[in-house]
């Protein structure tokens, strides 16, 4: 199981130079206001899992895994674990970041603000993650990407009709109660749709035929 | 003699292909050269042996055990070199040591550096900046360097210079020297075969169509060269198949002495494996 994590991760390395350039004209940019850090956080974690899923493919990776000893199981697991590592470095990363740039913008930190934009998008990245998984597994990197898209339109088309047609106040009494406990909601929320997620993968990659 | 690998009426079907009931015996200590046409079911084969592909029926045991339910226990003693499916190319041979140490149990990184400084392999290099015969030599050095008992290939000669093929073919007689060792190799490469293999397996349109030792083959078989006279009077049941060349006819014979005691045919030769692989596949029978 540790091989396999440790692949991805090998492979994230190796790509280290480019992030860091990346970081580098994001973190130019947030300190002259023109956006925020926190937003970095599911656009890096997101991007750099989909590099590997996208190596995978290009190597045909999954068929040489599977004629490893636990190969089937355990590389889905490997991917999941390897996403937390890179989600809680992602965080630390990013939080320390925009602690600076908020003290060297303002001479102050403001933790509460900050604290709670990246927990947002901590949330959002894992939603997005939880998602596209199963897709990648199910379709491969190129044909999910255009799942997504799909389901990313229909999703939007269908909020669209629900809040022009529906009666939106039972949506608004459970927005009002995650707003009081969604210091224990949300994370109960995250790692269910990871698990989840999990083991939807799991179960198609045991089935998929390759 | 103990059998290291064993299949029995495999059936795998695809759309336009099928592995019709495949059974192969391979005994321990021995090298089976598995070959056949591009498309013919070779890698669906190995495939199903490693439990890659899903829906097969039939029974594949390897090492007397079954190779769905044992299946960790299995593949911590089998290498494999599978056709252009490795570890992602942006990695380099030292961090597949870092990965494989952590997968197999019996991992030695002490041979897997041995065999990479044999090969002259570079350890800090990319697999992507490799040339083909390195990437190759890089996979069969992954595919030893646990100790398996079990070699399962996948035309891991394809697409090398003869150089390389060579070396290649080395390496594999070096890790067959201990008698516990067997190799399954696929290859449509016949001459590779010629030189290491004990059995030759042949699969031909989802079938097999001849499994046999490689003295039997390359020592009983001939090929007969022969006008459209003396063809003519060969008895249909003399020979396997034939072909019509431009100024003679090729007929295959399973017994080259059992036909020369019979016809008074002079140019009998014995035959290779890429000119019985030709025969079995586009030769004919009817006359």
């Amino acid at each position: 199981m540790l091989g396999f994590i440790k692949k991805d991760l090998l492979m994230i390395k190796s790509n280290i130079k480019i992030l860091a350039i990346l970081l580098l004209i994001y973190l130019v940019m947030a300190f002259q206001g023109q956006m925020s850090l926190s937003f970095l956080l599911p656009f890096l974690s997101v991007m750099v899992m989909m590099s590997t899923f996208s190596y995978d493919s290009y190597n045909k990776w999954d068929a040489y895994v599977i004629s490893l000893p636990n190969g089937r199981k355990n590389s889905v697991k490997a991917k999941y674990l390897a996403t937390i590592i890179i989600i809680i470095l992602t965080t630390i990363i990013i939080t320390i970041l925009s602690f600076a740039v908020s003290y060297v913008k303002t001479n102050i930190i403001d933790f509460g603000s900050i604290t709670v934009t990246i927990f947002g998008c901590l949330f959002a990245t894992i939603l997005l993650q939880s998602f596209i998984y199963p897709a990648m597994y199910k379709f491969g990197p190129e044909k999910a990407r255009i799942v997504l898209m799909v389901i990313v339109f229909c999703v939007a088309i269908a909020g669209g009709i629900v809040t022009t047609y529906f009666d939106l106040s039972p949506l608004i009494k459970i927005l009002e109660f995650i707003n009081v406990y969604w210091l224990i909601v949300i994370p109960i929320a995250m790692i269910l749709m990871l698990y989840i997620s999990y083991k939807i993968s799991e179960r198609i990659y045991f089935k998929k035929e390759i | 003699m103990e059998n290291i690998l064993e299949i029995r009426n495999l059936c795998k079907k695809y759309n336009g292909f099928e592995l019709q009931n495949v059974n192969i015996t391979l005994p321990k200590g021995m090298i089976m050269g598995f070959i056949g046409e591009n498309g013919a079911g070779k890698t669906t084969t190995i495939k199903a042996i490693l439990d890659i592909i899903k829906n097969y029926t039939g029974e594949i045991k390897i090492f007397g055990l079954d190779n769905r339910k044992d299946e960790k226990k299995i593949k911590e003693d089998i290498g494999v070199v599978l056709d252009d499916m490795f570890f992602p190319e942006i990695l380099t041979p030292n961090d597949i040591n870092s990965v494989m140490k952590d997968i197999y149990k019996n991992w030695d990184s002490e041979l897997y550096f041995k065999y990479l400084t044999d090969f002259a392999l570079p350890k800090t290099k990319a697999i992507k900046t490799l040339s083909k015969g390195m990437r190759k030599k890089l996979e069969i050095a992954v595919a030893i360097s646990h100790h398996p008992k079990l070699l399962i290939l996948d035309e891991p000669t394809a697409g090398l210079d003869p150089i390389a093929r060579n070396e290649v073919i080395d390496i594999f007689q070096g890790f067959i020297q201990n008698e516990e060792c067997s190799i399954f190799i696929s290859s449509h490469i016949t001459s590779d075969l010629e030189h290491i293999a004990d059995y030759i397996t042949f699969i031909n349109a989802g079938k097999i169509i001849l499994s046999k030792t490689r003295e039997e083959l390359l020592e009983d078989y001939g090929i007969v060269k022969c006008s459209k006279e003396e063809f003519e009077k060969i008895d249909k049941s003399d020979f396997i198949k034939y072909k019509k060349c431009k100024y003679e006819y090729e007929i295959l014979v399973e017994n080259r002495k059992i036909f020369s005691r019979k016809y008074s045919i002079n140019t009998i030769d014995r035959v290779t494996l890429e000119n019985l692989m030709v025969l079995m596949i586009k030769g004919e029978k009817e006359c």
